[in-house]
């Protein structure tokens, strides 16, 4: 093991040149924010980012009551952030009920007690009727004009507390002719199955047709569209990158190939196409050969791309003959064949030998058997590519290399390791995971925000790869890379190094504006009814579910999509800021 | 475009959706057939049989292609029909109202990104930014609703046009394509407008006959009052449609100007001593609106897509709301012949931006 004094002067020099680095970027970072700054909108659109950031991170601590308060047997498993603290089921500021009692003694309705009751509401059979509720307090009497009475002028019926009873003052008081307004709060659970205009108390965005608060659900809903929009754009961002970056650095048929395929994508309008994958998505509940090929296709790509890493690895005749390990490098292709054999003819060796008779398994697990074992052997092939075990491959000093290679300092060791360990979580995932029909389940609950993310990371990535191909095409052609290939430096470095630090300021800004296209196109999926669960605190399921009521109660689809457009407009802005700061030449 | 029927065959069968299963619904088991050894036949597996489904998935793409070439894409499983009658009846509805969408909103961009960039700086600039901005941030079917609550209502809903204009129940019906007084006539709607017409109603009114007409309620008489009710029905979802596209063009407008004013022979007209108007309107426009047309491709995508959301908002059996419609029932035929046919679009308005190109833009074609 090696000791923490090792490399003392390294670990200092690198400190020296981080130190510069950060003060560099200081300096760079107060000149961005200068210019940033001279935009009035710019900084709007930051304003708005950061309260609606901080209205998604604080939400349990602002809202009302918990967002899915009356649902109980939600189905949207998506996160376990929809836990809030608040446990109440129902918040009792918005359980208090106003109602207006006539006390004009001509009017035919009027009597000396008043029953406690909803107001008019559509039952299923499409009759209005009334819910009686029963009264706990009066907080408020107000006559017509909005001035307030003495609470004792009516009283809650001891008897029966759906009752309130007039006083005789009232009742002679003929100057209350217009009516009276009573403010009670009420202890019936029928009441919350009807809603209440916004504005009312706490609840100042009202109430749904199901009694929920919709402010609540409004303050929960940003933090589903921020986390859709921010994962979706980072998850985008890294595959159109690199996607982008091999298509522009590599050029010629490769490059030809993937902008044919984005081309595709292009001719497909990215929302029908965003619905078809959603609606397809729909119907996986067991993922068979879709994810066979998502595991086993990157893996033989390593594998083929480590191949002539390997070959330039492998000793020559006669050099170290002795060394088991090369042998095993020399015949790597055979070892990589034995499992795809395995693999292609399915489990026909393991019925040949009698397998399944002396274990008793079923046919999926031998199936998935089979995977793991080909799974385990392509991971040992892909591990012969390090380097240094194939060079210390030899018996003599056995012990000493494998505590070696337990030294948690050497950072390929650890990388190898690390795989290694993937590897194996992801046979024990498929060994362990449920069937169904005998097909081989990865994910239970495949949930449909995940569906909807999915989605619009497919349909989102051609745009990126599009832009950062046009953008390494141009820094390609500046000498420091020419300078850079010159001295021999590997491709890899090249790109990641050279390249892709000096193509970034478009992309952040192509980044800031996809959140906001993003949390539009996802509300917008929700709208159609292809995104998130019905009662899930989503803004674009608000809006549809508000649908049927929006001629008599508009409030509840005017705040979502409000919140809805500050959001993506806060986005913008700041994506537009942020085109002033890194592109001067757009600027103004 | 081969590529785009691989790919909607690929998402159609990579998909563990049966149709077969999808069509029996909960009477698979039921047994409708026997071979002839006797053997019984379910339902579903005579779905199968008749749907080709155990035919091996590259005689299935073949078979897919040489009737996509014939012109049969299949019969829709939702509808019972052909998806292209399906397909017939739903594309002029989408099209005429993104084509008048972006009528609207080409103009307006345009003229305002100009006035916009010729004052830069001013308040004028900041305002219409803003907005163009604002309008570009807002949900589409959100904005929709909003015109619909506060146009297309009387003042007991909030809408603002009744106290204003003085109209009655807001200045705009509310959905639906015609008005409900004559759409359902006795004979049926169809036979009202021919079947051989062009489906784009703004152009069939004008070509409904006498006899038609002298059938019809008294306020609907004439071929102008049919014009203006159809115009009048779409003035809403195109409004909420063509806004956006508007709010970006005005951007990408003022963008491109402002270029085009710092070059030499701008600088050189304005030397010459020509008035500003000449200078804008003759030298610079002509040069910025060349990007301009690249995006009228784009958008013509872009529009389309989004009617799939005001389609569904204002009532409209378009293209977007048959795509909604078959993908919540799985019709996965129709989906593969509504996107085939959305991007044979795309590809059309890509082809006509082209020669657009060569037109405005000599240099293009001298190469």
């Amino acid at each position: 093991m090696r000791s923490w004094d090792d490399g003392k002067e390294e670990r200092e020099e690198s400190l020296r040149r981080l130190r510069e680095s950060l003060s560099q970027s200081r300096n760079d970072l107060s000149r961005s924010w200068k210019i940033y700054k001279r935009s009035l909108l710019a900084i709007l659109g930051l304003m708005m980012v950061l309260s609606v950031s901080l209205i998604a991170i604080f939400a349990d601590d602002i809202a009302v009551e918990h967002p899915y308060r009356n649902l109980q047997d939600t189905e949207d498993k998506w996160s376990i952030d929809y836990e809030p603290r608040r446990v109440e089921p129902f918040s009792e500021e918005c359980d208090w009920h106003e109602q207006k009692i006539v006390t004009n003694p001509n009017s035919p309705l009027f009597s000396e007690t008043v029953v406690a009751e909803s107001d008019d509401k559509v039952g299923d059979d499409n009759r209005y009727y009334r819910d009686t509720l029963s009264a706990i307090t009066i907080i408020k009497i107000e006559d017509s004009q909005g001035y307030d009475l003495n609470s004792s002028l009516l009283s809650i019926d001891p008897d029966n507390s759906s009752i309130l009873v007039l006083s005789p003052d009232l009742y002679s008081n003929t100057s209350l002719y217009a009516g009276v307004w009573v403010t009670y709060e009420f202890d019936n659970e029928a009441m919350h199955h009807w809603w209440l205009p916004d504005g009312y108390d706490v609840c100042i965005f009202g109430t749904n047709d199901q009694g929920q608060d919709l402010f609540s659900k409004v303050l929960y809903g940003a933090r589903v569209s921020l986390k859709i929009g921010i994962t979706v754009a980072v998850l985008t961002v890294v595959i159109g990158t690199i996607v982008g970056s091999i298509s522009g650095y590599f050029g010629g048929r490769v490059d030809e190939v993937i902008m044919r395929i984005c081309d595709i994508f292009f001719a497909i309008p990215g929302l029908i196409l965003a619905m078809a994958f959603v609606a397809a998505m729909n119907q996986v509940t067991s993922l068979t050969t879709p994810v066979w090929l998502a595991v086993l296709l990157p893996i033989l790509v390593i594998g083929s791309y480590s191949n002539s890493f390997l070959s330039s690895t492998v000793p020559k005749h006669g050099q170290t003959d002795s060394h088991v390990m090369s042998k095993l490098v020399e015949y790597r292709w055979w070892i990589l064949l034995l499992p795809a054999l395995v693999f292609i003819f399915g489990w026909s060796p393991s019925n040949l030998f009698g397998w399944p008779e002396i274990f008793e398994l079923s046919e999926s697990k031998i199936w998935r058997l089979t995977a793991v074992v080909a799974i385990i052997a392509l991971s040992g092939v892909v591990i012969l590519a390090d380097k240094r075990f194939i060079n210390n491959s030899s018996f003599e000093g056995g012990m000493e290399r494998l505590k070696d290679s337990f030294d948690w300092t050497n950072p390929w060791r650890y990388l190898t390791f690390r795989t290694l360990a993937v590897f194996i979580s992801l046979a024990l995932l498929f060994n362990f995971s449920g069937t169904e029909g005998g097909d081989i389940v990865i994910i239970k609950d495949f949930d449909r925000l995940w569906k909807v993310q999915a989605a619009l990371i497919f349909t989102g990535w051609p745009g990126y790869a599009r832009l950062i191909r046009g953008q390494v095409l141009y820094v390609k052609e500046m000498t420091f890379v020419e300078a850079a290939r010159s001295v021999g430096a590997p491709s890899s470095r090249i790109m990641f190094r050279h390249i892709l630090p000096n193509a970034w300021a478009p992309l952040l800004v192509a980044f800031t504006l996809d959140i906001g296209g993003t949390i539009l196109s996802a509300s917008g999926l929700s709208f159609i009814g292809l995104g998130a669960e019905p009662g899930t605190a989503e803004w674009g399921i608000l809006i549809s579910e508000s649908r049927r009521y929006f001629l008599d109660s508009p409030w509840l689809m005017l705040y979502p999509g409000l919140a809805i457009a500050v959001t993506v407009l806060g986005f913008n802005l700041l994506g537009d800021g942020i085109r002033d700061v890194v592109d001067p030449k757009n600027r103004r | 475009m081969i590529g785009v029927a691989i790919f909607t065959f690929a998402i159609a069968h990579i998909i563990p959706g049966d149709p077969a299963a999808i069509q029996c619904g909960d009477k698979c088991g039921l047994i409708v057939d026997y071979t002839e050894d006797g053997e019984p036949i379910t339902a579903y597996e005579s779905n199968r049989i008749r749907l080709k489904m155990d035919d091996p998935v590259g005689v299935q793409f073949w078979r897919y292609v040489t009737d996509l070439a014939e012109g049969d894409w299949g019969d829709s499983l939702l509808y019972h029909r052909p998806v292209v009658d399906v397909i017939k009846d739903a594309a002029p509805i989408t099209l005429e109202m993104s084509f008048l969408a972006l009528f609207i909103a080409y103009p307006l961009g345009i003229i305002l990104g100009i006035i916009s960039a010729v004052r830069q700086d001013r308040m004028f600039d900041h305002v219409s930014r803003f907005f163009a901005i604002a309008f570009v941030s807002l949900p589409i079917f959100w904005f929709a609703m909003m015109l619909q609550l506060y146009l297309a209502t009387g003042t007991e809903h909030g809408g603002i046009c009744d106290p204003i204009f003085g109209t009655e129940g807001g200045c705009f019906p509310i959905y639906g394509r015609h008005d409900p007084s004559y759409t359902y006539p006795e004979d049926g709607f169809y036979s009202f407008y021919p079947a051989g017409g062009t489906g784009f109603h703004l152009v069939d009114s004008w070509f409904v006959t006498d006899e038609k007409l002298a059938t019809m309620p008294e306020e609907w008489n004439s071929n102008w009052l049919l014009f203006k009710d159809t115009l009048v029905h779409l003035a809403l979802p195109c409004a909420a449609l063509g806004i956006a596209s508007a709010g970006s063009l005005l951007r990408y407008m003022r963008a491109s100007l402002l270029e085009v004013l710092n070059e030499d022979y701008v600088r050189t007209a304005r030397a010459k001593g020509l008035s500003e108007f000449r200078v804008v309107v003759v030298h610079a426009c002509r040069n910025a609106l060349v990007p301009i047309v690249t995006i009228l491709g784009f958008s013509i995508g872009g529009a389309i897509g989004g009617a799939v959301l005001t389609e569904t908002v204002f009532a409209f059996n378009g293209m977007g709301r048959v795509a909604v419609t078959s993908l919540q029932y799985l019709d996965f035929v129709v989906i593969m012949g509504v996107t085939l046919i959305t991007s044979v679009i795309f590809l059309l308005s890509n082809l006509i931006v082209d020669i657009t190109y060569a037109i405005i833009d000599p240099r293009v074609r001298l190469e």
